[in-house]
């Protein structure tokens, strides 16, 4: 039998089970065949996979998973890749990310159809929404494949003022520059 | 500060508590708005906040840790928290408080999960009346909880001393000031390992055995009181 049952408080250092019984999930540990609590919060026990966690509700260190949305500024842009610098992640704005904090985007996952030239897509300074598609990887994989995932605000790549949107074209409205962009559907909205 | 007379009077304290009480604890997670964790303590006169800010990306990044994070503590006391107004900024005092609240902290981290991060921790001493730094430890592993960092454990911490050759818990300023002993302790409650120990004075190796075994007493009265703010800062949660 553990310790605890499931919707019990514990804080850290809180014995939970031994470790013939049950493994570890999140906000526990294992130390001389002992599972404690890592986390303050509630006890979850699951009597079929063994698993005995404990949650605290919403808070915790933000990590990335799997078709999370991340907020992002493009910081090099190469033939194949763009690296991105991961901001936010959607849902954990009032929390700052732990590296890894890097994203790749491939030249294959920024649109649905064919794309010629990755500089034609993304250019450095650029603020994009993605999706992670890997975060087991470093840097993480991201995607832009989707109407509401891309460059969100755009920058001149000759004077750095904000491009405006105008149909499938960027204009520059201080210099005239027409550039183009993988664009998110709600470019330079004003939502993140 | 005049010295009184007595410091012990019929096994009273000057403020009147007995030689193994504490002073009137109190303490409250996440206290503050904008940091990721934080927490107040109170211990007599002391008044202490704590704040918890990551794990986050390190800056300088040559002080970045390929294989884990940075514990970096910073204890600062502002100038309206002793008698006469104390110098803003950080001085020898306070930099020697910041390593050693680091290394008590330290141990009870997981910080191998968070390489090239840094976990910060803000101690401010709004009121001063001797054991700052044990009521800052206490704050700063409230904080570091309710901040969600994973933990081995919480940290508890209190000051023992001597007084007129009597053993005493948690001095105030005058006892620390006019006593023979300070000495301030932090340990890991379950494992009941020490995370620090300093003395100012001396003590006999009877007294010093006598003064650890009522640290310990101390430590575990305090973190009940740990653990009760954990408690209540999740059940205001689970209502709003």
């Amino acid at each position: 039998m553990p310790e605890v049952s499931t919707g019990d408080f514990v804080v850290p250092g809180d014995l939970l089970a031994t470790a013939e019984e049950f493994v570890p999930g999140n906000g526990a540990y294992e130390e001389d065949g002992k599972i404690y609590a890592a986390n303050a919060g509630v006890v979850l026990v699951d009597a079929r996979t063994k698993h005995i966690s404990v949650f605290s509700r919403g808070a915790g260190v933000p990590t990335l998973k799997r078709g999370d949305i991340i907020i992002g500024k493009i910081e090099e842009v190469r033939d194949q890749n763009a690296t991105v610098v991961i901001g936010a992640l959607r849902g954990r704005e009032d929390r700052a990310l732990p590296p890894p904090n890097v994203g790749l985007i491939h030249i294959s996952q920024t649109d649905a159809g064919y794309v010629k030239d990755l500089s034609r897509e993304f250019r450095v300074g650029d603020i994009v929404r993605a999706k992670v598609i890997n975060a087991n990887r470093e840097p993480v994989l991201l995607s832009t494949v989707g109407d509401d995932l891309g460059v969100i605000v755009a920058f001149c790549s000759r004077c750095r003022s904000p491009l405006v949107r105008q149909g499938k074209k960027l204009v520059c409205e201080s210099c005239g520059n027409v550039e183009s962009r993988k664009m998110a559907n709600d470019y330079r909205k004003g939502v993140l | 500060m005049e010295k009184p007379e007595k410091l012990i009077v019929d096994g009273r304290r000057l403020d009147g508590r007995a030689p193994d009480e504490l002073r009137p604890l109190k303490i409250k997670a996440g206290v503050l708005e904008r940091a990721d964790g934080s927490a107040y303590v109170e211990l007599g006169n002391n008044k202490v906040f704590a704040a918890v800010y990551g794990p986050r990306e390190m800056h300088p990044r040559h002080d970045q840790q390929p294989d884990a994070a940075v514990l970096r503590c910073r204890y600062s006391m502002a100038p309206f928290s002793v008698e006469d107004r104390k110098k803003p900024g950080p001085d020898r005092r306070s930099m020697e408080i910041s390593k050693v609240t680091k290394e008590a902290l330290e141990p009870v981290l997981f910080l191998e999960l968070y390489p090239r991060s840094v976990i910060d921790v803000f101690i401010e001493v709004l009121q001063a009346d001797a054991g700052t730094r044990t009521a800052g430890i206490n704050a700063a592993a409230v904080a570091l909880a309710d901040a969600g960092v994973p933990m081995r454990d919480l940290v508890s911490s209190v000051a023992v001393g001597k007084v007129e050759d009597t053993i005493v818990l948690d001095l105030i300023k005058e006892e620390d000031q006019f006593g023979t002993t300070d000495m301030p302790v932090a340990i890991i409650p379950r494992k009941k390992a020490i995370t620090l120990l300093q003395m100012d004075g001396h003590f006999t190796k009877e007294e010093f055995k006598q003064a650890l075994d009522l640290a310990f007493r101390g430590c575990e009265k305090i973190y009940e009181v740990q653990r009760q703010a954990l408690k209540e800062k999740y059940a205001i949660k689970e209502s709003g």
